[in-house]
């Protein structure tokens, strides 16, 4: 098992694999400048909450260049996202919708109210038909994401798993994403996962 | 009609998240939903319901209304001077 | 492998899971009209509501003075959780014990109350957890489990995997939800709700009711290869899948639900002795089961939906409707599906308004949900129970 790939995303910087993805700023947010930094063409992208935004953008850092091509269904690839505050970022905009004097529920925002939507709009875009699942964790934490990478690879048909810390709250952006597969190399680790987190 | 069709048009584009859609893009009688035109999927149906009552005091329950309604930005536009309360 | 030590659920129909089971056989639903204005919804709704003075009445002999320090959802998490550990005969502060949790929007009410006493934390999920853990003397770090409407299968199929690495050898797997203007108002929106009591997979059919409920299983680990005790309930196979398909649309084929059902099922052909779909009753979703489970070839299987006795109970629903199922399974019955009258899906979905009896020793339980999650998990009970094998320890 070993960790293939990853990407590292806060607020206005983008590493991939250690190195800084350049990102044409301007007066837009940070997200949609790395959006088209990135010439993605994927216009659902801004239909997005920021959660899965910023999962989406780390998602397509990590798997460029690698077997899962969007093209092909993936069967035996799973994507498992982790984070403190769950879709709060999204809760908080359903909220003031929801106003007496002004009461309109938003589809189009309550969808995001839940946090797995992040890895349903990652498993859309990459034709991932494996598992998908999401856990909300107190902080940051390299040694239970790699308990998830462990249990999520027992299923013997997943060859492959995208695992990211994807929160996003307000101002606040912390992602770490990384793709996992069978192959030999630096394993998942605690270890190796809190230095890829630690990254600069 | 054609001042409220880019009236719609512009809050379609502002409701839906259309970022790189311009009004011009849009053909009046282009299917909105679907593969062609402008592929709107059920998300921005049920958005477009919160549209009709919020901007024009319409209030559609059951949702498939929609589907005759929202064929397209003319069809849009007549249901909406003809029915509209706001 | 996982072996059932004890089970729970409270819902609108009372409290305890063989109590929640007799109600369903008999016909029973909580779900009732709520008027304009309940939990601050402007318009009227159908939905099985627990009731807040009742819910402190059970709390007080167990919680005490704490009666008002935890909120509605964290003590309804604690009595299931308590109410199952009863039967479970364990030591809930054992280092051995990982608590997971099962909801997809936990305190989530709270934003609505600026004044609310509980403090800015709490809206926090695993801020939930923690306190659910604490309340027991459980210093482990819980884990939650967010995953929409199949959360409840997930958790228990990651109590599964996490047991099998080793540290833990007993899981407390707790579903729970209760409801809010906030989602409430989401599934108005989404024009999701039916005005009546739901009608799973029947042809007037127009959506789904919602629901309040907690429901625990506590849960050890087992050897497959460890023979089963008479009347032993397993919890032997889970997979979850994705449709890739739409964040909140059904996939058209049945694609991550099928999915999950064959990777459960794996190279058995033998049929399950029954089916507990998700059956939210919209129409789209009981489509698309339908599919899937024609797909698996599995139309003959009796085949049932817990909703109109429970509303979904979203991130609580995969764990009680286990619960109750395993229940079902123990009594060698497949229960009812009020309001199958007229079967309105594409596919002949073995199902009756009728309980019938149901023959074999497992059955499946699936979950579809937004994100386009699917799950199916296998639960299985001893074939016959007067196998005399010396069970392992």
């Amino acid at each position: 098992m070993r960790i293939a790939s990853h990407c590292r995303i806060t607020p206005n910087r983008c590493l991939a694999n250690g190195q800084p993805v350049p990102v044409q700023r301007s007066e837009r947010p940070y997200l949609t400048d790395l959006y088209h930094s990135l010439s993605m063409g994927y216009p659902k992208f801004f239909k997005m909450d920021n959660l899965c935004k910023a999962g989406v953008l780390a998602a397509e850092l990590v798997l460029r260049g690698s077997s899962v091509d969007g093209l092909t269904p993936r069967h035996d690839v799973a994507v498992v996202g982790l984070n403190s505050s769950s879709s709060l970022d999204a809760d908080l905009q359903h909220l003031q919708h929801l106003h007496p004097d002004s009461y309109f529920p938003s589809p189009a925002v309550f969808v995001y109210t839940l946090a797995n939507i992040v890895t349903g709009e990652i498993a859309i875009r990459h034709k991932i038909l494996g598992e998908s699942s999401f856990y909300v964790i107190p902080e940051f934490s390299a040694h239970q994401m790699a308990k998830v990478i462990a249990t999520t690879l027992s299923d013997a048909n997943i060859n492959c798993l995208l695992c990211g810390w994807i929160e996003v709250l307000g101002q606040e952006l912390d992602v770490l994403m990384m793709l996992i597969d069978r192959l030999n190399g630096p394993a998942p680790t605690a270890q190796n996962i809190n230095s890829l987190y630690n990254e600069r | 009609m054609n001042e409220l069709i880019d009236k719609l048009k512009q809050e379609l584009i502002e409701v839906l998240n259309l970022e790189e859609v311009q009004p011009a893009d849009i053909d009046n009688n282009a299917p909105l939903f679907g593969d062609d035109g402008l592929g709107l999927d059920s998300i921005d149906a049920l958005e477009l319901i919160v549209l009709l009552e919020k901007n024009y005091g319409i209030k559609l329950n059951d949702p498939k209304e929609g589907r005759e309604i929202f064929k397209n930005m003319t069809t849009m536009a007549e249901y909406v001077s003809q029915h509209r309360t706001k | 492998m996982l072996k059932r030590l004890g089970d729970s659920i409270i819902s609108k129909l009372g409290i305890g899971s063989r109590k929640n089971y007799m109600a369903v056989r008999n016909g029973q639903s909580g779900v009732e009209h709520c008027p304009s204005g309940t939990l601050g919804v402007p318009e009227p709704f159908m939905a099985s509501l627990i009731d807040r003075e009742l819910l402190n009445d059970h709390f007080m002999p167990i919680g005490g003075n704490r009666v008002h320090f935890y909120t509605p959802f964290e003590k309804l998490a604690i009595l299931a959780v308590h109410q199952a550990l009863q039967q479970a005969n364990i030591d809930a502060a054992a280092p051995q014990v990982q608590f997971i949790l099962s909801t997809t929007k936990g305190n989530i009410g709270l934003l609505e109350q600026p004044e609310h006493p509980y403090g800015p934390q709490r809206v926090h999920l695993w801020q939930s957890a923690r306190l659910l853990a604490q309340f027991f003397g459980n210093s482990n770090e819980p884990l939650v489990v967010s995953n929409a409407c199949i959360s409840g299968l997930c958790a228990q199929i990651q109590a599964d995997r996490l047991l099998a690495l080793g540290q833990h050898s007993v899981a407390v797997v707790v579903g729970a939800e209760v409801l809010s203007k906030f989602i409430i108002s989401g599934f108005q929106s989404f024009k999701a709700l039916s005005p009546t009591r739901c009608r799973p997979f029947d042809a007037a059919r127009d959506g789904l009711n919602l629901g309040e409920g907690a429901a625990c299983i506590v849960y050890q680990r087992r050897e497959a290869d460890c023979p089963m005790a008479p009347g032993e309930m397993r919890l032997s196979g889970g997979a979850i899948r994705n449709d890739a398909n739409h964040i909140s649309g059904p996939s058209r084929t049945g694609e991550g639900l099928y999915n999950a059902i064959t990777a459960v099922r794996g190279g058995h052909s033998e049929p399950p002795a029954f089916i507990s779909a998700h059956g939210t009753a919209t129409p789209y979703n009981d489509e698309m089961e339908a599919i899937a489970l024609s797909r698996a070839g599995l139309l003959s299987a009796p085949t049932f939906s817990l909703k109109p006795h429970f509303g979904h109970t979203l991130g609580a629903a995969g764990v009680l409707e286990t619960v109750i199922s395993m229940h079902a399974l123990a009594d060698g019955v497949a229960l009812g599906s009020w309001g199958a009258e007229h079967l309105g899906v594409s596919h002949k979905v073995n199902i009756t308004p009728e309980m019938r009896p149901a023959q074999g020793a497992t059955f499946l339980k699936l979950m579809s949900g937004f994100g386009g999650s699917n799950a199916a998990i296998a639960v299985s009970t001893s074939p016959n129970t007067t196998n005399t094998s010396q069970p392992c320890e």
